[in-house]
């Protein structure tokens, strides 16, 4: 019988998988991508954050520039909101964990609601902040630093799509939830850089 | 043919390439009518500039190399164990999305070699140009467009991915494994490379012509240029990713995917060499991609990073541009050579027989190199009016970062001393390299020195330097490369006799073209000129003649590859009785690698050593040493 079917696929004899790679690191070959992509992309902040120094520190700029104002209350609430978003993702990760389904949906239902807030929040803002990214070096630096983080935030919102689509038709167990850890650290990431961005673009 | 245009390939590809302009043109028409501008569909510029963006990003989508994700994030059953798309049966799985990394690895090659010759012809143009002073055949701005192309192309779209194509194509067969650790992104990575070469060759095409603002693309220069910068502000992005996306998946390879016993100080340096240029790429390359998102964003939209003239205290800063660029683009010579290092590593070695010299100190000035690497881009800037103090540092960093790569030379050279030279075709280049490399490494401490630098900016002195690093440097290692791995690559054998010939024409004609470069330099005529002062027109013509045998030669080249390919003898499994363990499959590789992961018992390099082994086809319980049968990493005095 054995052999009947091994003749059969003869034909596709070279179809047989490969042998499973040797695992040389404890580190998860996902999670170390991730974290090498971070990486990267802490690096593009890095530039930008080179174009911020350039023409606020070495240009001596004053800034914000003269007669605009920036919006440090409503950015803090929505620091505030993106930064709870990273704690709601947190317990959906714990609830998958511990085998609690309906924890896991309302956690990443939760996280993408409040980062999709966040992101009206801000387009919001640069309707009514009263300055447009060519009147000024410091307008095109506001602008290019909260809109890379905008487009950011925008992809970790895709990816939590992806999870709670994922979720909510029954993927993910206490045994298999890399699809929820991974592109949460993505998402934490982002909340992170926010602060930094806050913190030097409004409130310094 | 619903059917074909429903399935991943080409006939998906070109119709979602056209769905992506149509896309771009209703984005803008609305975009434009929402904003209330006058004519709203008829904006030519920016329906382009979204166009270069979208339907690259739709083509891709078309031909398949988003298939398997956009299954996964719906939730719809996936098999991650699905080899459907692996391995090559007929050259038809060459054209198509590919997970095999050995496929990929040929794709890889062919295409920058493609691009190798693009850009070598369009060098031809500029010496036809260039053979007597004054006008010949081409006007002064498509002649800025030549050589803007030219270093373009050659840059990103050859000597940068022909590195990753290699790599793809050994590394995981190095180390034991039976593919990269995603095989799914290294195809996606490959195949934004030929739109990102289409793009910059379509730019001459462009109304104004192709950038004509060489490949470092100075702001504000290249904010004011034509519409055919854009081909290249999105094209470098492209290549960009790509070449993220490469990096970061051989490190996790490299890091995750060895096989059991091979150790960090066990990997072959080509591997080291991968590895460092990976953590070079994933650090810096972000800074080139950011660089180009400004100059597409005060283009686009209107964005103030560069300009002044907006008032007192509002004003942007132009060497911001430089600044950023640099702090890539000086790692990016690493990113161009270190691969390159790795290669003649392994094949100085292999064919003098020996181990190679001091094994830890070259893995270490690899790391070294990638260290200092980040804090020398200011010597670029020497005559650029930023601080001056700043000079003073970088000279000192740029003058250090030649003693690790000083160790390099001194430990190849070394390795070389009383070996049994077996002086075929990569070994000739190898030599070569040594040669030609040493010298543009003298004339880079030379134009680390302000004072020289200052004299010698922006005259044919830097040309002949950055040939002497990149063709004399680079280019070598690549043919090195190419002619080493040929045999495991294809399973025949190449013309040894064309190949030497390929190789004594190039190393002369190469020292005949760019030597005397540096003679015209100091004296003083300009680079990126089409038209010079008649005292430079001897030497011009003499190199103009001696690049069109250079350009000759790469035929031979040519011509080798093809026939050797289809008709050539057929080659052993290990022609250069080699250790590291891509040696020891057959030639070309079963379609898996390996049917069992081999076990790395000692060093890849223990050339001569009585008994020495590297890599044995056991598991790690049975290929526990017994005395006396394996000799295990020999200690060497």
């Amino acid at each position: 019988m054995e052999a009947a079917s091994a003749s059969l696929h003869a034909g596709e004899a070279e179809h047989h998988g490969p042998p499973a790679a040797h695992r040389s690191s404890r580190v998860d070959p996902q999670m170390l991508g991730m974290l090498l992509f971070i990486i990267s992309e802490i690096m593009v902040f890095g530039a930008f954050f080179t174009a911020y120094f350039f023409i606020r520190v070495v240009q001596a700029n004053p800034w914000p520039a003269a007669g605009t104002e920036l919006p440090k209350l409503v950015a803090g609430f929505n620091t505030a909101i993106l930064l709870s978003s990273s704690v709601t993702l947190h317990w959906a990760l714990t609830s998958v964990k511990n085998g609690n389904r309906w924890g896991l949906r309302a956690g990443m239902l939760t996280t993408f609601l409040l980062g999709l807030t966040f992101l009206f929040v801000q387009i919001n803002e640069y309707v009514h902040i009263g300055f447009a990214p060519h009147d000024s070096a410091q307008a095109s630096v506001f602008y290019g630093l909260t809109g890379l983080h905008g487009a950011h935030v925008f992809i970790g919102l895709v990816l939590l799509l992806m999870v709670t689509v994922r979720a909510f038709r029954g993927h993910f167990s206490p045994e298999a939830h890399r699809g929820v850890e991974i592109p949460g650290i993505y998402w934490h990431f982002v909340d992170v850089m926010w602060v930094i961005v806050y913190c030097s673009v409004y409130l310094l | 043919m619903t059917a074909k245009l429903r399935a991943p390939g080409w006939y998906r590809a070109a119709l979602f390439l056209l769905l992506g302009v149509a896309f771009a043109y209703v984005l803008v028409g609305v975009v434009r009518t929402l904003m209330h501008e006058h004519t709203p569909w008829h904006d030519g510029q920016a329906i382009t500039t979204v166009s270069l963006i979208a339907a690259p990003l739709f083509f891709l989508v078309g031909i398949g190399c988003f298939d398997y994700w956009f299954a996964w994030a719906s939730g719809r059953p996936t098999r991650p164990e699905d080899h459907s798309s692996h391995g090559a049966h007929s050259w038809r799985d060459y054209f198509r999305v590919n997970t095999d990394h050995k496929v990929i690895g040929v794709q890889y090659i062919c295409t920058s070699v493609f691009f190798l010759f693009v850009g070598g012809l369009i060098a031809m143009l500029m010496r036809a140009e260039l053979a007597q002073p004054g006008m010949q055949f081409v006007d002064s701005s498509t002649f800025n467009g030549l050589f803007s192309v030219h270093a373009a192309l050659l840059i990103f779209l050859f000597v940068i991915p022909v590195f990753a194509g290699i790599a793809n194509y050994v590394i995981p067969l190095m180390i034991g494994a039976p593919d990269m650790a995603f095989p799914r992104l290294n195809a996606l990575s490959y195949w934004m490379l030929p739109l990102a070469g289409t793009m910059m060759v379509l730019s001459f095409l462009a109304p104004g012509g192709a950038f004509a603002t060489g490949w470092t693309a100075y702001a504000p220069l290249s904010t004011d240029m034509p519409l055919g910068q854009m081909f290249f502000t999105v094209g470098v992005q492209l290549a960009g990713a790509s070449s993220i996306a490469t990096a970061l998946n051989f490190l996790v390879t490299i890091i995750t995917m060895r096989a059991p016993g091979m150790s960090f100080f066990r990997m072959p340096l080509l591997v080291w060499a991968n590895f460092s240029t990976s953590l070079l790429v994933v650090i810096a390359t972000p800074f080139i991609a950011a660089s180009q998102f400004f100059v597409l964003l005060d283009r686009a939209l209107g964005f103030h990073f560069f300009d002044t003239g907006l008032g007192v205290g509002k004003d942007g800063y132009v060497l911001m541009y430089q600044h950023v660029f640099w702090f890539y683009s000086h790692p990016a010579v690493y990113i161009m050579m270190l691969p390159g290092f790795g290669i003649i590593s392994e094949i100085i070695s292999v064919k003098s027989r020996k181990p190679i010299f001091g094994y830890r100190m070259m893995a270490f000035s690899l790391l070294a190199i990638v260290v200092l690497g980040f804090t020398v881009w200011a010597h670029h800037m020497f005559v650029s009016g930023m601080q001056g103090w700043i000079r003073i540092p970088m000279m000192i960093t740029t003058a250090i970062i030649a003693v690790p790569t000083g160790i390099k030379i001194f430990s190849w050279l070394a390795t070389l001393w009383r070996g049994v030279l077996h002086l075929d075709t990569p070994m000739l280049f190898a030599l070569g390299f040594l040669t030609t490399f040493t010298l543009g490494g003298i004339s880079g401490v030379m134009l680390a020195m302000i004072p020289f630098d200052i004299h010698v900016s922006d005259t044919y002195f830097i040309v002949a330097h950055i040939h002497y690093v990149l063709f004399g440097g680079s280019l070598f290692t690549i043919f090195a490369g190419i002619y080493y791995w040929f045999p495991k690559i294809t399973g025949r054998m190449y013309d040894e006799r064309l190949g030497k010939i390929h190789f004594w024409c190039t190393f002369v004609f190469f020292n005949l073209t760019f030597g005397p470069m540096h003679v015209l330099g100091i004296e003083g005529m300009p680079r990126r000129v089409a038209d010079y002062a008649q005292q430079y027109a001897p030497l011009n013509l003499a190199i103009s003649i001696v690049s069109f045998l250079l350009g000759l030669s790469m035929l031979v080249f040519l011509y080798n590859m093809v026939v050797s390919w289809r008709g050539g003898p057929h080659a052993v499994a290990n022609p250069w009785r080699a250790l590291t363990l891509e040696w020891q499959v057959s030639s070309p590789p079963p379609i898996f690698n390996f049917d069992a992961v081999p076990t790395v018992v000692g060093g890849p390099y223990e050339y001569g050593v009585p008994g020495a082994v590297h890599g044995i086809f056991q598991s790690p319980a049975e290929a526990r040493p017994t005395a006396g049968t394996i000799a295990t990493s020999p200690t060497r005095e």
